[in-house]
């Protein structure tokens, strides 16, 4: 095994056995981003080759020498005896929506693509606060708006490091795919509707999406900000525990990072799931869609090869001592989407007017002496199809006129998303789940391009996630097996607020449990 | 409640947005826009009586939870040149961009 | 003008005088700093920052409305106001929109009397009342706009009259008005010029005796009280005459160019319901328990006008002296200090703050409680006035002496032998020094020029350094010279 293929759990150890150099860590990544990333995402990067099509692309841009400096720093912490951070020595990719001071922070769009961010983000200066290297900033749907990660400015557009034909998900596309191919043991994530946790099940990684307020998102550059919530990706559950250990916590620069302790999650970790109620819903086991040539609503259960690594996940959970809940209601589920596509637009839209051509970012060259022109026209050339799209429902759903039967009624619709979690997470109610154990996507991932345009059907890609960020509850994404064509199938927990702990508890007696199976044996295709 | 956006909904949309759309970009925009109302539209559906309140945040935020407000305390940022350094265009310490028009009322 | 009536309603915006912005800790004040150097990456609206509410910016706000007789909310909320505007960094202001910090209010305005009509209060209702952050400058230059941010963020709360009021003079006392009660809870420098006070002016006309209102026009950036008696003038000159003309008035924006005395339409203006107001997400409500709210109030002073009224009613002041002494608050509170100090009398109190404190404060630009000649001093000071231990023209020199020295009046009347003479014998020696070297007024007196003892007074008053008891020296000298 590689360096770079080792969890970060174990670098940390030798590391600090002193049986390996943070800088050998960091070398044995860029080799691995040098073999199998291909060329990093630019603007207008022409038409992909052959080769192009066998690669990861997880990458905007690699950080090189920042890395080797931050590497060496480490090692001379440890050489001293000082102590270097949890995360010491630890190579991460950060999706590029964060900034980080002194690079490019472009969220995968035109409009941001010379833009050199001049402050970190807070769970950025965290990560490398804690010793761990940022090894670059990776790729995105852009301004993290989508399911596959195709819509990037930045193309070539990260691929899915168990078949390079399909898609890594979206939108931490490139967190989950730096971390599946072993360029990286940890990535910074967000998660609005699903974009770690879908990404995570469709490139066979841990991904976390932490309760809405646990991690500030002071840096993230905002989509929802009632819904955005930063996390990790990682290779396995410790991995994850690792990471939001470093990352949580309140932050007097986000007025909504809550003031809840955080505990310590690695102490807890191995504690075990007996007496743990975990519930199953039929409510997660089928999908309802609006069918995409006749727009009329069709609810399909899901296939097999997603559901029956969930129920088999059920089985070994109870053989551990858990107690499992079958049959919890959970009806408002189906108004996610919905929900979603309101809620999300208006905050989006908002979120998008700062981006004028004025103070950062892209400005049109055309000659122009008139600022409504230059607002237009920066605007026209800056933003790809999909922010376009956001800006335009946003506006239209929060006129005046419509506020009250779109965004307000979305708002409310909300609330019973979240009640159907209060009710069967609730300690005196009819089902007291400590957890909610569920697929984490409809699909496994789909090939490039089978669903790229059509804009609802890729929404529905996160029914299944989207109500835990409605709901501001945390969730976890876990590899639970192989589909047919040897993809990675997800599972999810979703558990009450600030129940993290529960969960990654949960996510690694099952980890543990299946340690030796076969399809944890098979490697992502450009790794075989 | 309207049934789709209209071509002059988009427009009047679209200039609000301060958008500037080629005839391409137009029709996609405007048929996703309106597949997506469609899905939208379930919300129609949704019996909603005055027991449900609007939730601005999916987690309840407590008193106790709630982070305090910040203290009067001047803190200067360190480096505000580097973010003047990101504007396109500036001068003398200022951002340019091109004039507003007005006119004098006579 | 006589069959047309204003109906004019003025927007506020104010800006609080804290040490930070409202939602970062760059500085409030700017005013001297160069352009893009008091920002920080939130006020700026870098992609990605969040805001930080400033406690005091609450606080400062929830005095104004109080002493606005608004009603606080327990539970108010920030929500976005979307615009494209270049001095907008963020493409929205921070605003509250409809669960502001406070509802409701008045001010009851005193107008004076002018122009043969009596005084009269005019009671102007407030229609909203809450908390935003400024937005930055921008100013021309040739077919460009030059952009500073410096002053992004700085925390304004927005206030609106109803349409109450009826005429220029009216908006420019109700400016006035609030100026005074700015600074009087030390919530605002108010400084007009500087951009501290600023006001647009909503302004329709409508025949004499009609009830109903008109389409109005808004007037922006009209930044000083005698820009808003102007432009308002100008414009309802201007309806005026499209009426007559029977033109319709339209609801313009127009802008007041102070320099040139015109009004000029602005070029386009969104529509409230463009705005797309939302709730913030990246701010929680102001939480406004009855704890904190005791905690700011208690410090609630007494309203300008209400002392006002107090002053004339306790103190029996004219209106003219209880107007000035309650202009300022430290000089109002100096002024019931220092009649407490005296005991009794507050006219006679009154007459020596507005006759010569006033001067030596505006000599000084010094506020009353920087005075060195305290309160107590002042009040010191007129009793030895009124115990003919010195005379009014020594007690007068006494207050700038008190005020150089910082030193106790009746110490410096001790050590400066300042006490009046009032020994016979001595008064009478000076006065028969005085009548022997000056045969010939002697003699005009005695011719029947007798107007002339108040030479003989003064020519002792010379010889003694004003020491002596002119009362006193008068009656020696009429009786030397019977």
């Amino acid at each position: 095994m590689e360096l770079c293929d080792i969890p970060a759990y174990e670098l940390s150890l030798l590391l600090r056995q002193r049986q390996i150099s943070a800088e050998e860590v960091t070398r044995a990544c860029l080799e691995r981003i040098a073999a199998v990333d291909g060329r990093s995402g630019a603007l207008d990067a022409g038409s992909l080759t052959p080769e192009d099509e066998q690669k990861v692309h997880a990458f905007i841009t690699i950080t090189r020498e920042r890395a080797l400096n931050q590497a060496r720093t480490v090692d001379q912490k440890l050489a001293a005896g000082e102590d270097p951070g949890l995360l010491a020595g630890i190579p991460f990719t950060t999706k590029d929506i964060f900034s980080v001071r002194g690079t490019p922070s472009t969220a995968a769009s035109r409009i941001l693509a010379n833009y050199t961010a001049p402050y970190t983000a807070t769970p950025v200066a965290r990560m490398e606060a804690a010793g761990a290297v940022m090894l670059g900033k990776v790729n995105l749907d852009e301004f993290t708006y989508g399911s596959s990660n195709e819509s990037t400015a930045f193309q070539p557009a990260p691929r899915n490091p168990w078949n390079p034909a399909h898609v890594p998900g979206g939108s931490s596309g490139g967190s989950a795919s730096s971390v599946a191919a072993g360029e990286a043991a940890l990535s910074l994530g967000t998660d609005t509707a699903g974009s770690i946790r879908q990404p995570a099940a469709f490139c066979g990684v841990v991904g976390v999406k932490p309760t809405y307020g646990r991690v500030s998102r002071y840096g993230l550059i905002a989509f929802g900000s009632s819904l955005d919530c930063p996390g990790p990706v990682a290779r396995n559950v410790v991995d994850a525990a690792l990471m939001l250990q470093t990352i949580a916590g309140a932050d007097p620069r986000d007025s909504t990072a809550a003031k809840v302790p955080v505990p310590d999650y690695l102490a807890q970790l191995e504690g075990g799931v007996k007496g743990l109620r975990i519930g199953l819903s039929p409510d997660y086991f089928r999908i309802a869609f609006p069918d995409p040539q006749t727009g009329e609503y069709r609810e399909q259960s899901l296939p097999m090869d997603i559901e029956s690594p969930v129920l088999r996940a059920a089985e070994v959970l109870a053989s551990l001592g858990a107690e499992i809940v079958e049959d919890v209601p959970m009806p408002n589920t189906r108004y996610g989407i919905p929900a979603y596509f309101v809620i999300s637009r208006v905050e989006a839209a908002s979120n998008l007017h700062r981006y004028d051509g004025v103070k950062y970012g892209y400005r049109t060259r055309q000659p122009i002496d008139d600022l409504t022109k230059l607002y237009r026209q920066t605007r026209n050339e800056g933003f790809g199809l999909q922010p376009k799209l956001r800006i335009l429902m946003g506006m239209y759903v929060s006129a005046a006129q419509y506020s009250a039967q779109y965004y307000q009624r979305a708002l409310r619709v909300r609330t019973l998303i979240r009640r159907d979690f209060e009710q069967a997470f609730d300690r005196s109610g009819k089902h007291r789940l400590d957890a909610l154990l569920t697929p984490t996507t409809p699909t496994t991932a789909f090939k490039m391009g089978a669903v790229y345009g059509d804009s609802v059907l890729m929404q529905y890609a996160d029914q299944l996630t989207v109500p835990a960020n409605h709901a501001g509850i945390p969730g976890l994404s876990l590899p639970g097996g192989l589909d047919a064509d040897r993809l990675p199938v997800g599972i999810q927990l979703l558990g009450p607020d600030f129940s993290e702990d529960v969960l990654l508890r949960i996510g690694r007696a099952y980890e543990l449990a299946t340690e030796t199976e076969d399809w944890r044996k098979v490697k992502p295709m450009v790794l075989r | 409640m309207s049934d789709s956006i209209d071509r002059d909904t988009f427009d009047h949309l679209v200039g609000l947005a301060a958008l500037e759309l080629d005839q391409q970009q137009a029709d996609y925009l405007l048929r996703e826009l309106n597949n997506q109302l469609k899905a939208i539209r379930e919300l129609a559906a949704i019996p909603l009586d005055e027991s449900v309140p609007a939730s601005l945040h999916g987690v309840p935020y407590a008193s106790a939870v709630s982070p305090e407000l910040r203290a009067d305390v001047w803190q200067p940022h360190p480096n505000p040149e580097e973010i003047i350094a990101q504007a396109p265009d500036t001068r003398d310490g200022y951002i340019v961009v091109p004039d507003i028009p007005h006119t004098t009322l006579e | 003008m006589n069959d047309y009536e204003a109906v004019i309603g003025l927007e506020t915006h104010i800006q609080l005088n804290t040490t930070t912005k409202i939602f970062c800790a760059c500085k409030a004040d700017s005013w001297f700093d160069p352009p893009n150097t008091n920002i920080c990456p939130v006020c700026t609206g870098m992609p990605g920052v969040l805001p930080v509410l400033n406690k005091a910016a609450v606080e400062k706000g929830v005095v104004l409305a109080a002493a606005m007789h608004a009603e606080l909310r327990p539970l108010s909320y920030f929500d976005r106001k979307n615009y494209f505007y270049p001095d907008l960094p963020k493409g929205y202001q921070i605003s509250q929109y409809d669960q502001s910090l406070a509802f409701g209010g008045y001010l009851d305005l005193p107008v004076p009397a002018a122009n043969g009509q009596p005084a009269y209060i005019r009671k102007v209702s407030i229609h909203k009342l809450h908390l935003e952050e400024d937005a930055g400058k921008t100013k021309n230059a040739g077919h460009e706009r030059l952009i500073d941010f410096n002053r992004c963020g700085v925390p304004l709360v927005e206030m609106v009259t109803g349409p109450d009021l009826r005429s220029p003079d009216e908006a420019a006392q109700y400016l006035i008005r609030l100026r005074q009660l700015l600074r009087w809870l030390g919530v605002s420098e108010a400084d007009m010029e500087k951009g501290h006070l600023r006001c647009d002016a909503n302004v329709s006309i409508r025949p004499r005796g009609a009830t109903y209102l008109n389409p109005k026009t808004e007037i922006k950036n009209v930044n000083s009280i005698e820009a808003v008696r102007s432009a308002i003038e100008k414009e309802i000159e201007r309806q005026i005459r499209e009426v007559e003309a029977g033109h319709r008035i339209e609801a313009w924006t127009l802008e007041w160019d102070e320099e040139a005395g015109v009004l000029r339409k602005m070029r386009s203006k969104e529509t409230e319901a463009d705005y797309r107001y939302f709730r913030e997400p990246d701010l929680l409500p102001i939480r406004l328990d009855d704890a904190w709210k005791a905690d700011i109030l208690k410090a609630l002073p007494e309203l300008p006008l209400v002392r006002r009224q107090r002053f004339m009613n306790a103190y029996g002041l004219p209106e003219y002296d209880a107007d000035i002494l309650t202009s300022e608050r430290n000089l109002s509170d100096y002024f019931e200090s220092a009649v407490k100090a005296y005991g009794s009398d507050p006219k006679r109190v009154s007459n020596y703050l507005m006759n010569d404190v006033l001067r030596m404060l505006n000599e000084t630009s010094k506020t009353a409680d920087r005075l060195r000649l305290t309160p107590a001093y002042l009040a010191e000071i007129i009793k030895l006035a009124d115990a003919g231990t010195v005379n009014t023209s020594t007690a007068k020199s006494l207050l700038q002496k008190v005020e150089e020295s910082g030193m106790a009046p009746g110490e410096i009347v001790a050590a400066e032998g300042l006490a009046k003479v009032s020994d016979d014998s001595a008064i009478r020696a000076v006065c028969l020094e005085v009548l022997a070297e000056s045969p010939k007024e002697v003699e005009s007196y005695k011719a029947g020029k007798v107007t002339l003892i108040g030479w003989f007074v003064g020519q002792v008053m010379k010889k003694m350094r004003g020491k002596a008891d002119p009362t006193l020296a008068r009656t020696i000298l009429e009786e030397l010279l019977a």
